[in-house]
């Protein structure tokens, strides 16, 4: 059996005790006599030195009891120290600290993946409605537009025509449809952009979502179902 | 036996919280290795589900109708846990270990008498029970899952054919069991009232961090096994009333209440319905194309959409049960909710302001039964 204080570098060993030196306070300030100082060191240095002892003492000790606990299941002779029903419940207890263990992993996973879904479905409300938002200025973009094209169409001039409510007529259908095509156009355009982007982003979810499931997510673990859980709607 | 005697010694091994149950279950998974497979992984839901209903049944012990029902419930729910009568003397063992490893000293032969009597009559009234519904139904049904449909972000509807075919009335739900999730059940509303060919529509949400609900949506659940536990609940139509019908669905709530508006489909005489079914979102109102076909066929169902939190939504926005109040006064209605536990209270809470009678209100309500 080695002893646990030997590697044990950071704490006070009794040759520390030994070698401690202090300043000497200046003259004619108060100080404790040195010899006292000494005197108390060295009770100090041989306390410990007998802590140090008791306690590898001990350990043999324990280590001795443990073997004997061991041995004692299979012997079940006289020297054996705790009867049966005490290494039962020592069974009890490294099972239920195992149990307990398992408990936490589990539900570190559950929380993880809570937090999880409950970012995405956060993140997701907002992209929607960041979406309509655009959709809706997209759309008054497009619709300002046109009313610029048809304006213009109506004031360009037009051939010479057969009677004046027909030109009317057709300088209205005319604008209308200037109208239609320029908004047709500049919807078409940036929705087709944006859907690109769109794509893009959700390419990049998926990616990063196969990636972090894989890495992180461990068999997700059980909530408690007594009572009123709820049904569908959970 | 002392009941006195009883309860003392068990409130003060009680004051040791889940120390308790985590020896219980230590002891009993070391002696009987085997048992420990008719459990989840994690066992943290499940010890404080033993204390509470040992704490029950202490409590009640004087009350002998109350516990019996009680135990008796218990006895049939643990059949589909796979619990067997032999199971019953290997928890007798560990239940008393456990009780007299935390009484110390105060452990006299006496109260281990009492113990055992006690226990002898709570095993007695379960295995009774368990038996008794043996000879009735099957522990638990299997399921294929032959469709997972995801019809939005968080909510998808899943068809199962039960093996054998499995007898409910519309608007019960029973527990189930994902092979993904061990030993993990969760209560589902049947979707549909019973068909020919027997299959069962289950609607489900994501919760956030749900493992069951994840289980079942998530991956590839088509062809599953799953196993399905007996029907419960007691959210079924009156039909004898003849009065008209309210339903208030919020999200997956509106399962029930869709298997039945279609048990009303099939009655001789069909009272009207006004169906509202609310989500928060429009893309939330997962059902609604299948809602609004039934509303074209039958001209005794109105449906209703309402959108919370969109309120460019073109039909009823706001709170469900606001646009419910707003249309109208339902005193003479029978009233069917489901849905979250705030909205249900609330709509409840509101109706019953407004003057419907408290019994006229049938409310998804699971109790005590799954433990």
């Amino acid at each position: 059996m080695t002893v646990a204080w030997h590697e044990d570098q950071k704490r006070l060993t009794p040759d520390d005790v030994q070698a401690a030196t202090f300043p000497v306070s200046r003259l004619g300030r108060r100080g404790y006599d040195e010899e006292s100082v000494r005197a108390f060191l060295r009770d100090v240095e041989r306390e410990i030195v007998t802590l140090m002892n008791e306690k590898v003492a001990l350990w043999n000790e324990v280590e001795r009891l443990r073997r004997r606990i061991i041995s004692g299941a299979k012997s079940n002779g006289d020297g054996v120290l705790f009867g049966k029903e005490d290494a039962h419940v020592h069974a009890v207890r490294i099972l239920s600290n195992a149990q307990l263990t398992a408990d936490r992993y589990v539900a570190d996973a559950q929380a993880y993946s809570h937090r999880l879904t409950e970012e995405a479905r956060s993140r997701r409300d907002e992209i929607l409605s960041q979406a309509q938002e655009h959709a809706d200025m997209i759309l008054e973009e497009a619709s300002e537009r046109a009313r610029e094209a048809a304006i213009a169409s109506l004031n360009s001039p037009t051939v010479a025509s057969s009677s004046p409510q027909l030109e009317s007529d057709r300088s209205a259908l005319k604008a209308e449809l200037a109208y239609l095509r320029a908004f047709g156009e500049v919807y078409r355009t940036h929705l087709r952009a944006y859907t690109e982007g769109m794509l893009r982003s959700i390419d990049e979810w998926e990616r990063r979502e196969a990636q972090s499931l894989e890495q992180t997510v461990p068999d997700p673990p059980g909530a408690p179902g007594l009572g009123g859980n709820g049904s569908g709607f959970r | 036996m002392d009941a006195r005697r009883l309860k003392d010694s068990f409130s003060k091994v009680a004051m040791y919280g889940d120390e308790v149950p985590l020896f219980f279950y230590s002891d009993l998974f070391i002696r009987n290795p085997d048992v420990r497979d008719l459990f989840p992984i994690s066992m943290r839901a499940q010890r404080d589900h033993l204390l509470a209903a040992l704490g029950q049944i202490v409590s009640a012990f004087d009350r002998a109708d109350e516990l019996s029902a009680f135990l008796a419930g218990l006895g049939r729910d643990h059949r589909k846990f796979g619990a067997i009568a032999e199971h019953y003397d290997a928890v007798k063992d560990s239940l008393l270990t456990t009780i007299e490893h935390f009484c110390g000293d105060e452990w006299t032969p006496e109260l281990a008498a009492d113990w055992n009597t006690a226990y002898q009559t709570i095993a007695d009234v379960m295995i009774a029970a368990a038996k008794k519904d043996e000879a009735v139904r099957p522990a638990f049904w299997k399921g294929s899952v032959i469709a997972c449909e995801h019809r939005s972000f968080d909510i998808s509807v899943l068809q199962v054919r039960p093996e054998p075919r499995l007898d409910y009335v519309p608007g019960q739900s029973v527990a189930v069991e994902s092979p993904r999730r061990p030993r993990l059940w969760r209560y589902y509303s049947i979707a549909n009232a019973p068909r020919e060919d027997g299959t069962l529509d289950f609607h489900i949400r994501l919760v956030d961090g749900g493992s069951v609900s994840m289980a079942l949506t998530q991956g590839h659940s088509v062809g599953d096994e799953i196993r399905i536990g007996p029907p419960v609940g007691a959210l079924t139509l009156d039909t004898a009333s003849g009065r008209d019908i309210l339903m208030i669905g919020a999200s997956t709530g509106l399962a029930p209440l869709k298997a039945m508006v279609e048990h009303v489909a099939a009655l001789p005489r069909q009272p009207q319905v006004h169906l509202f079914f609310g989500a928060r979102y429009a893309d939330g109102l997962y059902d609604l194309p299948a809602l609004e076909k039934l509303a074209a066929e039958h001209d005794w169902l109105n449906v209703v959409p309402a959108v919370s939190k969109d309120l460019r939504y073109k039909g009823e926005t706001g709170s469900l049960p606001d646009v419910v109040t707003r249309h109208g006064n339902w005193s003479g209605h029978d009233v069917y909710l489901a849905g979250p536990t705030e909205l249900v209270n609330e709509a409840t809470a509101r109706l019953t302001a407004a003057g419907t009678p408290r019994q006229q209100m049938h409310v998804e309500d699971f109790g005590w039964s799954e433990s």
